[in-house]
């Protein structure tokens, strides 16, 4: 902290709230801005304000959108019969930089993870189901990271969804496309040899 | 160059530090309770891969770090531990016993008997089909293995023999209470069969998990005698009940 520059200061402790950012990392960073020009500083902080008051969460997938519902929901090239649950917005883009899946989505905005005191009623499943009553879905495709606590929470919703009839998919997961089978770690491999199929 | 260190630890749980770093709470024999920083374990699987997943038995090697963090080098997985992510009441008693495990212990000093307990409870929910029971024993086992069992067997105040048939529990007065020194309004009346059946229990091995079962009133009055005995001893009460207790109600929107 630099005392007699309060402004600075700020900047630095503001900056230092960033995940993954330091006190000298956002120094360091706060240094670069003092350094830029003052059109790019002003473009920063434009840029940062616009962000905030544009984008805001899909009232139907919870996905970050600036028009609600989300360019995704209203697409009507998607097959609307076909839900992918994510745990996050970035799970979401993960899978539409793959071209793989071409339905809607739905974001939890997290994971059941009982030791950080998040259960159910902290995640939007209550609006999920509500989707399952008013749209036409025949498959739901769980894709929540296969973490124990993502595997709980695909667990969980598989006891919720099931019941009424559509079908439930899970990503696979097992090699990594491109990889070496000797330096794959144990548990991987033996996930890929319980999920191995006709070929 | 800081010294390695390596051994059995079970991992309880992690946090996401940063881009791709995790820090690690584990659970040591010898070193009891550890705080581990784990560069890159998100980014890379070479030096990890899912090692670093709760309820997992690993061989873990770790270096003095800055702070109270060591710095985690690399792990071996033993036991994933997989099948407790295919059964959701599992999942919620083992993340119990993790929880529960970490509040009661705060530092790090050897743990030996703690560690076969959480271990041998841990490997008993994979295949146990009496998690009540599980649960029940854990609990009682972990209470006695820190000190704090009240007393079951006979008066806690003149330490005479109690009643063959309802027994005074009062955990602030120190457990059990004969008919003479109970006095008032008891707070929780249990069968001495009940007690009996608790104390049994505390003979046997602490990894001895498998052939228990208790039945109904052991379960029912043990449950509320346990209880009493945690809220006393905790620090807070663990986060993860909130989960046992939805699971217990049916799904519903």
């Amino acid at each position: 902290m630099i005392g007699s520059l309060p402004s600075f200061d700020r900047l630095v402790a503001e900056l230092s709230k960033l995940p993954g950012i330091g006190g000298k990392t956002a120094t360091r960073l706060a240094f670069h801005l003092l350094r830029a020009s003052r059109e790019d500083s002003q473009a920063l902080a434009e840029a940062v304000l616009e962000m905030r008051q544009k984008v805001r969460f899909c009232s139907n997938c919870f996905h970050v959108t600036e028009a609600d519902p989300c360019t995704i929901c209203t697409d009507p090239a998607r097959d609307e019969t076909r839900i992918c649950i994510v745990q996050e917005p970035q799970d979401l883009l993960a899978i539409e930089r793959s071209h793989a899946f071409r339905g809607r989505y739905h974001v939890l905005h997290g994971v059941l993870s009982p030791l950080d005191g998040i259960g159910p009623d902290d995640l939007k499943i209550a609006p999920l189901l509500n989707r399952l009553k008013r749209e036409p879905v025949e498959e739901i495709l769980l894709a929540t990271n296969f973490t124990v606590e993502g595997e709980a929470t695909a667990l969980y919703l598989s006891g919720l969804v099931k019941p009424l009839g559509v079908r439930l998919t899970r990503l696979a997961h097992g090699i990594p496309t491109g990889s070496d089978l000797e330096y794959i770690d144990a548990a991987t491999v033996q996930q890929a040899v319980d999920s191995r199929r006709e070929y | 160059m800081a010294q390695l260190s390596s051994g059995a630890a079970l991992i309880l749980r992690h946090i996401d530090y940063g881009e791709a770093d995790r820090i690690v709470t584990f659970l040591t024999p010898e070193q009891g309770l550890m705080k581990g920083f784990a560069r890159a374990a998100r980014k890379s699987r070479k030096r990890f891969g899912a090692s670093l997943e709760p309820f997992s038995r690993v061989n873990l090697s770790w270096s003095e770090g800055r702070g109270a963090l060591c710095s985690l080098r690399d792990a071996e997985l033993i036991d994933a531990r997989t099948a407790l992510r295919a059964d959701l009441r599992c999942f919620a008693l083992a993340c119990y016993g993790v929880e529960l495990t970490e509040i009661v212990l705060h530092d790090a000093s050897s743990q030996p008997e703690i560690y076969l307990l959480l271990n041998a409870y841990l490997d008993h929910l994979v295949t146990a089909t009496d998690t009540e029971t599980a649960r029940l024993l854990f609990e009682v086992r972990l209470v006695q293995l820190l000190g704090y069992i009240p007393h079951l067997l006979h008066c806690s105040d003149c330490f005479g023999p109690l009643g063959t048939d309802l027994v005074v529990f009062d955990v602030s007065r120190g457990g059990s209470l004969c008919d003479l020194c109970s006095g008032g309004h008891p707070p929780l009346r249990v069968q001495a069969g009940t007690l009996g059946s608790l104390a049994r229990s505390l003979r046997t091995p602490v990894d001895r998990f498998a052939g228990f079962r208790f039945g109904e009133t052991t379960l029912s009055e043990g449950r509320h005698l346990i209880d009493s005995v945690l809220a006393l001893t905790l620090s807070h009460q663990p986060k993860s009940l909130d989960l046992i207790d939805k699971i217990r109600l049916p799904p519903g929107p």
